[in-house]
């Protein structure tokens, strides 16, 4: 049938409950996103007209657009960097041998398995300038005079969430990052020290290469789950103080369920799906690793 | 090969630092969650608890609707688990081992999904959950739970589905066994721990899971840990201890699972990571 | 396969089709209630009422929904779309009219009316909800800002209690210690920093945000003037007062890091986190400015709103509202938290079932106080006997909390915020 064997045909089967699934619950919301967003919809179950790219016209001159685009941007560099700097280190430690390793490389990802709110209650507790023991540590050293109101500034605010989100988030790339550390054969390392390199020169010519299956994964993953990360900050600082954690799945919500403006926020949805499609691909193209083994999977 | 002093210094500093880092503000939680409110608040903090009371405790399971949200959580969880293996198990068997054409566009499809904020879904989802009547019900959770699982679950079962030789398949086959017949029997014992580590994933996707939640669920019968813990704490006072009652007792169901079976996520991870 | 399929769906179709038996079978009237009290004991003592009422009443089912204040802007017009919503729901009055732009709201004039002259309502609650010909909720209680203190504390610093901005702004800094901060002040862009700036405004004498006609005045000298007073008395406040909701505030005062607060109750705290003594707690009206001769606060009628059409659903949910309202229930379901929900009528004022709860015994002066105190309250966008519903847009967004950030955060002055903020809100209600 079709030209196709019995066995491709069974094999489509298979595969079609998860596809209509997904098509159900991603295709088509997507499409009425879009729909939506050329509509002048505020609120929710309102009537609206259709106003063509009215929308986005408003959105791409607007400056609060644009501003969430930028602090998206840190908010993803600055999580990568945090991120993949702890994992590093995280994972080159528990590559080592030592007495209870196999039970730290399982429990390294605690943080990573409670819900968020718990995060946001153990931080906000822990960070708070009246009682929290952050400060108090702070004060007790002598590192500073009086406590710090982490949430009070901008880039305090900014930075505070940054980190909090990658202690939660770190884990996850540790685990990721350890699994490609311990494919590097130890081999390699070994006529590396005969042939008299340093620790740097190793680690620029064995660890790195060898690494970049992984940073790929890393990457591509770790950029896309980080620009939407949505919860975190809204129940953190609901996108404050001043609008200076509004990133862009905050200005979205914010837009949406506070200003009601529903057709706004959808063409804003739109830009950033765009965007990010945009970004995902070509990161694919530009930095998929290139073996033959890596290209059967993707 | 033997460590230098230097490096093994250098190792137990790392450790210690990584383990206070990770470690550190559950143990100040959980023994906080213990203490009287009078001591929580106190200005200056007690690393070792000087009072003991299980009121927090007692308010939360009590006085509170907690005990309600624990099972909503529990029962789509366990469901969301189901679903996801149920779906995605034969599609990453059929795009892996099958060897479909058109897989690898497939594959990327299922991964671009990812690119799109959850809360773009928001609004069209909770629409269509309207129309059909599901607003309210634990199944809208699922079946958004179960979305946003999936494309992952595929990803992270490709990678076990690869550790089978084909030899066994055919071996089967030339034994007379039909493609379900090799699913069933032959690849889902042996990729058990690929499974589990699904497993795994899907539940703590959907016990996490906050936004969703508070927008689908209306009543206080269907709430879930997330949203109920936010709302129990109330917004009108603080009441620190059930609050951190309520972020200890959260905890525990992810940690027992994980207890019993989470080497198995952890090394579903690691082989998903490698296999890409 | 072919067979395995159909039995999932089949499975799957009987799963749905139990799920939606209850809809269809025959029972007593249905009322649903949302409010916004998700505190534990408050959430029981209104399930208490609610049984009694169930009892006496066989045919009507009163169920309640506590709800969350962040997220039910959000979730009300969703669910009135969705044909979700609610019979009864709370309200304040600048979230009334996002739901009358819906279509769905009940027009309680005539039940106000009957009620009125059973129990003689306050007439300042009515009329934050009487306006476009019609009455939109029916009030239920009232609540008010104070200036919560300790005796023990002021006079320990030697200083009495301000009643004027020099006052306050003088107490403040000198109790402001290495341990305790003089005054704490929220500045979240959030509900709770909407209302204290309020207060000030109030004090400053610029309580009015609308002309007659409907146009903004928000930007004028009397709210640059709030505005600066505010960031001045906000170096005294802790610093992570600027994620502060009403919660954190209290926690402030009751371990005593911080000295005053502005706030509807601290009571309940105060007596169960802190040290509970009736004697040494202080409440002085919010101190005024020399613009305005007597102090002024905040206060909001809260009402609840009816939003089915069906008469039985209608009839059931006013037995249920009048049932409330009864001095010998009333007083029970002001005191789900002794000390924040005041009476909006008469009859409750006087009634036993208010006065003899143990917690408003003990406080009983504190309570007198916020009572007095709540008589000169005002509510922004409903001032004077004008009613501004478009205030509801400006309220959702927290806008006074945002220009009060754009001054202490960001360091713009006050008359550039004050200006910004008009801004705003012409955007927010166009």
């Amino acid at each position: 049938m079709f030209g196709l064997s019995r066995r491709t045909l069974v094999g489509y089967l298979y595969v079609a409950p998860l596809l209509v699934w997904l098509a159900l619950t991603i295709a088509y919301p997507l499409l009425s996103t879009v729909i939506l967003s050329l509509q002048d919809i505020r609120i929710i179950g309102t009537e609206g007209s259709f106003v063509g790219v009215d929308q986005y016209r408003t959105i791409l001159t607007s400056d609060a657009f644009w501003s969430s685009t930028g602090r998206s941007v840190i908010w993803v560099l600055g999580n990568g960097l945090a991120q993949t700097l702890a994992a590093f280190i995280a994972a080159l430690l528990l590559r080592e041998a030592f007495p209870g390793v196999r039970i730290a490389r399982v429990w390294i990802i605690l943080s990573w398995i409670v819900p968020t709110v718990v995060v946001v209650i153990i931080w906000r507790w822990m960070l708070s300038a009246s009682g929290g023991i952050v400060n108090y540590a702070l004060v007790s050293f002598g590192v500073v005079e009086r406590p710090i109101g982490f949430f009070s500034t901008g880039t305090s605010a900014f930075a505070s969430v940054i980190l909090i989100n990658a202690w939660r988030m770190f884990p996850f790339m540790t685990v990721i990052m350890l699994a490609g550390l311990m494919r590097i054969p130890e081999e390699l390392y070994e006529s590396a020290a005969v042939d008299g390199a340093n620790a740097w020169q190793k680690f620029r010519h064995i660890t790195l290469p060898g690494l970049q299956p992984v940073l790929f994964v890393i990457g591509l993953l770790g950029t896309l789950m980080s620009f939407n990360t949505f919860d975190v900050i809204w129940l953190l600082t609901g996108g404050g103080p001043a609008g200076s954690t509004t990133t862009l799945p905050v200005l979205i919500y914010d837009t949406a369920f506070k200003q009601y403006r529903l057709s706004r926020a959808a063409a804003m949805s739109v830009v950033t799906g765009i965007l990010l499609l945009v970004f995902a691909l070509t990161f694919i193209r530009l930095m998929s690793p290139r073996t033959e083994e890596q290209e059967s999977a993707l | 090969m033997k460590r230098s002093r230097r490096a093994s210094f250098v190792l137990i500093v790392g450790l210690a630092a990584l383990l206070f880092v990770v470690l550190v503000p559950f143990y100040w939680i959980f023994t906080s969650s213990i203490k009287i409110p009078q001591e929580i608040i106190a200005r200056t903090p007690t690393l070792i608890p000087q009072s003991f009371s299980l009121q927090h405790y007692d308010k939360l399971m009590n006085s509170s609707q907690f005990p309600v949200y624990l099972r909503n959580s529990t029962m789509v969880a366990l469901a969301t688990m189901g679903v996801t293996l149920l779906l995605c198990t034969p599609a990453a068997y059929a795009l892996y081992r099958m060897r479909l054409p058109g897989r690898r566009t497939l594959f990327r499809i299922i991964l671009i999904t990812y690119a799109f904020p959850g809360i773009l879904l928001l609004i069209p989802l909770y629409s269509m959950m309207s129309s059909l009547r599901l607003i309210d019900t634990l199944y809208a959770l699922v079946i958004v739970n179960v979305t946003f699982a999936a494309p992952f679950a595929v990803w992270l079962l490709q990678a076990f589905f690869q550790t089978i030789p084909p030899e066994i398949e055919e071996s089967a086959a030339l034994d007379g066994a039909n493609r379900l017949q090799i699913l069933l029997h032959i690849i889902i014992p042996l990729t058990a721990p690929g499974l589990a580590s699904v497993a795994i994933f899907a539940f703590i996707t959907s016990w996490t899971e906050y936004m969703f939640s508070s927008v689908l669920i209306i009543s206080e019968q269907y709430r879930t840990v997330p949203v109920g813990l936010a709302g129990i704490v109330g917004q009108y006072q603080v009441d620190w201890g059930l609050l951190l009652a309520g972020a200890s007792v959260t905890t525990l169901p992810v940690l027992v699972l994980f207890a019993l079976v989470g080497r198995y996520f952890i090394s579903g991870l690691t082989a998903g990571a490698v296999k890409s | 396969m072919n067979i395995h399929f159909r039995i999932v769906l089949l499975v799957m179709a009987a799963i749905l089709a139990v799920g939606m038996l209850p809809a269809l079978a025959q029972e007593p009237v249905q009322i649903t209630l949302w409010h916004m009290e998700q505190p534990p004991h408050r959430v029981e003592r209104i399930q208490l009422l609610i049984d009694e009422f169930n009892a006496a009443n066989p045919d009507v089912v009163v169920r309640q929904e506590p709800q969350n204040w962040g997220e039910i802007y959000t979730k009300a017009p969703a669910a009135v779309a969705a044909g979700n919503a609610p019979e009864l729901l709370f309200a304040i009055p600048d979230f009334t009219p996002i739901l009358k732009d819906l279509g769905q709201l009940q027009d309680v004039t005539d039940f106000v009316a009957a009620l009125d002259a059973k129990h003689d309502f306050v007439d300042t609650a009515v009329e934050p909800y009487a306006y476009d010909n019609g009455t939109w909720a029916v009030p239920l209680y009232n609540m008010a800002h104070s200036i919560w203190y300790r005796p023990s504390v002021f006079a320990a610093a030697g200083i009495e209690p301000p009643t004027t901005w020099d006052e306050l702004l003088a107490a403040a800094e000198a109790l402001t210690t290495d341990t305790q901060y003089g005054i704490g002040l929220p500045a979240n862009r959030q509900l709770y920093t909407d209302q204290v700036v309020y207060d000030f405004m109030v004090n400053a004498g610029a309580e009015e945000i609308y002309n007659p006609d409907g146009t903004l005045r928000f930007d004028n000298e009397a709210t640059v003037k709030a505005y600066e007073f505010y960031s001045q008395l906000f170096r005294f406040s802790p610093p992570d007062s600027t994620n502060w909701t009403w919660g954190e505030a209290e926690a402030c005062f009751a371990s005593r890091a911080c000295a005053m607060i502005p706030q509807f109750t601290v009571i309940t705290t105060y007596d169960t986190q802190a040290e509970g003594d009736p004697n040494d707690l202080g409440v002085i009206a919010i101190p005024r400015s020399a613009e305005v001769e007597e102090s002024g606060t905040i206060a909001y009628s809260n009402g609840v709103m009816l939003l089915t059409s069906d008469p039985a659903k209608i009839e059931a949910a006013q037995r249920f509202i009048s049932f409330i309202l009864e001095p010998e229930n009333y007083g029970r379901f002001l005191n789900m938290e002794p000390g924040l929900f005041l009476p909006v009528t008469d009859t409750g004022s006087q009634a036993d079932s208010f006065w003899q709860d143990p917690m408003v015994v003990k406080y009983r002066a504190q309570v007198e106080t916020m009572i007095e105190n709540s008589k000169n309250g005002r509510l922004f966008g409903f001032t004077n006997g004008n009613t501004f519903p478009s205030i509801a847009s400006i309220s959702a967004q927290n806008i006074l909390a945002q220009v009060l950030q754009m001054i202490v955060v960001e360091g713009m002055s006050a008359e550039d915020a004050v200006k910004a903020g008009q801004a705003a809100m012409e955007a927010a209600i166009e």
